[in-house]
């Protein structure tokens, strides 16, 4: 038998592709509703945990942000549709932009910290977010949350069902997917994986570090503001619990699971932990614990990404590794 | 009315400060953050609980009881899980999370509900000035002085103290000089664990105990010790006093809705002006 | 690649094959939407307690119509999103044929979307901001009362009854506790008395010596609290501690016996508008006897408070319905809106007004001895 050439395993991959794409079309005519709804939900998530691993896989940088500027989406699409009347899709951009640059004005200054102090200044980046979220009634409407968000229409046709919606969430997830390869495959991306590997090289190499750090979070801030837009026009009702250090935490985790720089592994764990709370009931009262579990062990046990033990990661560079005790705070 | 705030404040602060503790302990030696550690003061409160319940164990011994099981428990959960995590930044952060959450839901299972925590340090209402509080106050401020001082002998007079510094500083070169790296880390975490527990006693008696109290303090806990310098042990203290006082203070004279604000509002600052926090020991290298 | 898109098909065979619906049940089903975990707890296992109850006797009395009721609770953990997916869960996959249950404002306005647009029926027992029920929500329907009457009440009972002349105001600062304080504040104006202070706090405070030393400033001779378990307690026991004199007085929120067990000598004197008291009438009292035999003695108290909504709505108000209306939801939907009765605990009459709020007198409690005691109003 012939080995294997460079383009049967690209063949491979596409039809493996077309494949899961075929299955996943027609889920929704097979499948119980209640399925077809925890499955909207992965592939809203899909958006932040995209956003996400760009920023943490191939820039290096690990954000805990990522659930209040998801919320941030959600709550501009919110307003302007509720409060001044705006059609749903209108509401696309403008909550990409103000999560973009909501990320930008409070994450530019802390890009220059490394490591473990970026990943404290995300913290409070959340928190900060997500206290105005709760507070700031008059415009946020406060504790009481924003209620009868109009669904997405496209003419006369309301994306309003789980069924419908399922569609729409697989074409947002599909592209983000799609555009972010081609971003990674971009200079961008060679950058990005640059910087990550070793910031000094990089920089002695002509790579503008600080400008792909930037175009890195503003990116992650971007697909985190498409989510929020999503789940805002599926939901119908946000409120600030839903945008919590919970969440973010829960992106994250999602993008590590998978395993580091691998985009098909990310999305294969929010799949798997999104629907967790879901197919954990069985355990009943024993759910939560369950899902712990599923995270410490799975850390322990597959450090590499979950999806390391179906396919071989094809020479994924090693996870960002603890820094020396000598290393500097900023860099 | 100022007396009266300051008094809690302080007293809050000093909790964090100890929780603190714990975050800083492990970073000086790992430079990895434990998720875990709100809820190990959560999971020390319900063991004291149980201690002073089930066993009527007064004030000292229950202190005693409760340090020495974390400890050991720190060990164990070093030996079993730990040392399979903290090879690896993201790995380590994601796993404690994972920890976090078993811990908080296990305990959740046995107390669903906020329950009253006896009153080992007594009942009595000191007044000091123009300021009413518990004897309980009076224990947390002086616990987490002795704490401070047991420490600094513990890392400078011991063999066991110099050996985790020395990890601390050059994991690598102390191995050379024979210090048994592992056992030394695992010290680290049995540390942690004991002080985030003692904590969790002192704090009992003040407050109702409930599965998910160690959410918030943790997350205070931890910017206290970003403020005051995550690498240093009287920075952390510092850190954790002083967010406490301002925090009582903003919700006394600003907004009460708005305090938590505080906290994260002066975490970013710092990491902004001064990353290594107050009295960190480590210069930034713009390079 | 190829891999996960096998294993991806093999979840999708082994998930659908394993959640496959049976086709139209004999028994009606009776979905609940409670909190089992997270803050509400205590007021969740009180509606589920409740829940059992009633379809437990209602189904050893040969059911409705023949039919046994089958109840299905679901777990919201205290948070509206999880809330969404749970109504979702009812509607969908259990096909449910109505609601009964919800806890937490914020969650029963983010679950009755779900509701509202698959058309089935929902009775709210524990969440009472008013935007719950208007005219426009055709499928939902509130017994108990909101936070604007509950407030008004309260603010009443405070001024006139107990003449408190300084009262200070503690609140949540989630939508409840936000709620509340406004009503009161309304009510307050119209009694022409003015708080003497406004304190907030989140949720998840501990401590309220910040707001508390404030208040106390204020020299206050009644302190209302806005707030649910545990922040109530702490705040009596705390305000107490602080040399805080003023009567308690509040809304149901504090109507939790747990109340009781966290701060047993702070809340002696507390007035509250409540949602069931066993001394209102006999039947009551019979009914209270009945639970805490069956509920009572074990590693939880009992918390008959909520559970009674739960169980009267349940017997007086779904089981009738569901034996004249059977499972048509718009039928359903008719009965209860047109519904009237007498139910044990309400001295009188209720019904429900146009907007599915039903109308009813408040129940006033006073903390003596250790247990909520009736108050009567002079």
């Amino acid at each position: 038998m012939r080995p294997r050439s460079k383009s049967d395993t690209a063949r491979g991959r596409r039809w493996g592709f077309l494949g899961l794409l075929g299955v996943l079309l027609g889920a929704p005519g097979v499948l119980p509703t209640y399925i077809v709804h925890i499955g909207v939900f992965v592939f809203i998530d899909t958006l932040p945990v995209i956003g996400l691993g760009i920023l943490s896989g191939y820039a290096g940088r690990v954000s805990l942000a990522q659930g209040a500027l998801f919320g941030v989406g959600a709550y501009t699409t919110a307003l302007l549709t509720t409060r001044l009347g705006w059609p749903a899709l209108a509401g696309f951009v403008p909550a990409v932009c103000v999560a973009v640059l909501l990320g930008i004005v409070l994450g530019a200054p802390a890009l220059r910290l490394a490591g473990l102090y970026f990943v404290m200044a995300t913290i409070g980046i959340q928190q900060i977010i997500w206290i105005v979220l709760m507070n700031w009634g008059p415009v946020t409407g406060g504790s009481q949350g924003i209620r009868s968000i109009p669904a997405v229409t496209f003419g006369p046709v309301v994306v309003e069902s789980p069924q419908a919606f399922y569609y729409l969430a697989l074409g947002a997830a599909l592209g983000s997917y799609l555009l972010s390869r081609r971003v990674l495959a971009s200079r961008l991306g060679l950058e990005l994986r640059a910087l990550c590997d070793d910031e000094l090289a990089a920089r002695a190499s002509a790579v503008s570090v600080t400008r792909a750090k930037v175009v890195a979070f503003a990116l992650s801030a971007a697909w985190a503001g498409a989510g929020g837009f999503l789940y805002a026009h599926y939901v119908r009702y946000i409120h600030p619990e839903m945008f919590t250090l919970e969440p973010s935490i829960l992106f994250l985790t999602m993008s590590i699971f998978g395993g580091a720089r691998s985009l098909e592994g990310m999305l294969f764990a929010t799949g798997i932990l999104e629907s967790a709370t879901e197919y954990l009931r069985p355990l009943g009262e024993y759910r939560m614990i369950g899902y712990g579990l599923l995270l410490l062990l799975g850390m322990m046990f597959f450090p590499r990404g979950i999806l390391s033990l179906f396919v071989r990661q094809p020479g994924t560079g090693p996870a960002a590794p603890a820094p020396a005790a000598d290393e500097p705070a900023v860099r | 009315m100022l007396w009266q705030i300051v008094v809690g404040g302080v007293a809050t602060g000093c909790i964090y400060a100890v929780v603190g503790l714990g975050f800083t302990l492990v970073y000086r030696t790992l430079r990895m953050v434990n998720f875990a550690q709100g809820h190990v003061f959560m999971a020390g409160t319900f063991l004291g609980l149980l201690l002073a319940t089930r066993w009527q164990f007064p004030a000292v011994s229950l202190l005693v009881a409760v340090a020495v099981a974390a400890y050991g428990i720190g060990l164990l959960l070093d030996r079993w899980i730990f040392r399979r995590l903290y090879h690896d930044h993201v790995v380590f952060v994601v796993g404690t999370i994972g920890l976090g959450i078993v811990l908080q839901n296990a305990v959740r299972l046995f107390f669903p509900e906020p329950v009253p925590f006896p009153k080992v340090f007594g009942e009595r209402i000191v007044v000091l000035g123009s300021a009413r509080f518990q004897v309980s106050y009076v224990w947390v401020v002086a616990l987490t002085v002795l704490l401070v001082a047991l420490l600094h002998a513990l890392f400078a007079y011991t063999r066991v103290g110099r050996a985790m510094r020395a990890v601390a500083a050059d994991p690598e070169i102390a191995g050379t000089v024979g210090v048994k790296v592992p056992r030394a880390i695992g010290q680290t975490f049995g540390l942690s664990f004991a002080v985030a527990a003692v904590a969790g006693v002192l704090i009992g008696p003040l407050y109702f105990v409930s599965f998910d109290m160690g959410d918030m303090v943790g997350l205070k806990a931890f910017c206290a010790a970003v403020l005051g310098g995550i690498n240093s042990i009287p920075g952390t203290i510092a850190g954790g006093v002083l967010l406490g006082l301002l925090e009582a203070l903003a919700a006394g004279y600003v907004s009460s809705a708005y305090k938590d604000l505080v906290a994260f509002a002066l975490l970013l600052l710092m990491l902004a002006i001064r990353p290594t926090g107050l009295l960190g020991y480590e210069t930034p290298v713009k390079v | 690649m190829k891999h996960v898109a096998i294993v991806a098909a093999l979840v999708l065979v082994l998930v659908s094959g394993g959640v496959s619906e049976s086709g139209a049940a004999a028994p009606i089903k009776l979905g609940v939407v409670a909190p089992l975990s997270g803050p509400g707890t205590s007021y969740g296992l009180g509606i589920k307690q409740g829940a059992e109850m009633a379809v437990d006797e209602i189904n050893k009395a040969g059911g409705v119509g023949g039919r046994q009721i089958q109840l299905v609770v679901v777990d919201d953990a205290s948070n509206p999103g999880q809330s969404v997916t749970a109504m979702q869960r009812l509607v969908n996959q259990d096909a449910v044929d109505l609601v009964i249950g919800g806890w937490g404002s914020s969650q029963v306005l983010a679950n009755m979307e779900v509701s509202e647009r698959a058309g089935v029926p929902n009775i709210v027992v524990g969440a009472t901001n008013p935007k719950i029920t208007t005219a426009k929500n055709k499928w939902t329907f509130r017994v108990i009362q909101t936070d604007s009457v509950q407030a008004k009440e309260i603010a009443k009972i405070g001024v006139q009854v107990l003449g408190l002349k300084r009262i200070a105001v503690i609140n949540d600062s989630n939508d409840y506790g936000v709620g509340n304080k406004d009503a009161f504040l309304e009510a307050m104006d119209e009694l022409k008395q003015k708080p003497v202070e406004i304190q907030a706090y989140n949720s998840s405070d501990k401590d309220f010596t910040a707001q508390l030393t404030r208040i106390k400033a204020a020299n206050p001779d009644g302190l209302a609290i806005f707030g649910t378990i545990p922040g109530a307690p702490a705040i009596m026991n705390q305000a107490r501690d602080l040399g805080i004199t003023a009567r308690f007085i509040g809304t149901g929120g504090l109507a939790n016996e747990n109340l009781i067990t966290l701060a047993p000598k702070a809340s002696a004197g507390t007035v509250l508008t409540t949602l069931f008291h066993e001394d209102v009438d006999a039947d009551g009292r019979a009914w209270a006897d009945r639970y805490t035999k069956l509920f009572g003695g074990g590693s939880q108290p009992a918390r008959p408070v909520l559970a009674a909504w739960e169980y009267r709505t349940i017997r007086f108000i779904a089981q009738p319905c569901l034996q004249k209306a059977g499972t048509d939801k718009g039928k359903l939907r008719e009965c209860i809106a047109t519904w009237k009765g007498k139910v044990f605990g309400v001295p009188t009459e209720v019904h429900f007004d146009e907007t599915g709020q039903l109308v009813q007198e408040s129940v006033l409690v006073e903390v003596k001895d250790g247990v909520f005691a009736a108050y009567k109003r002079k």
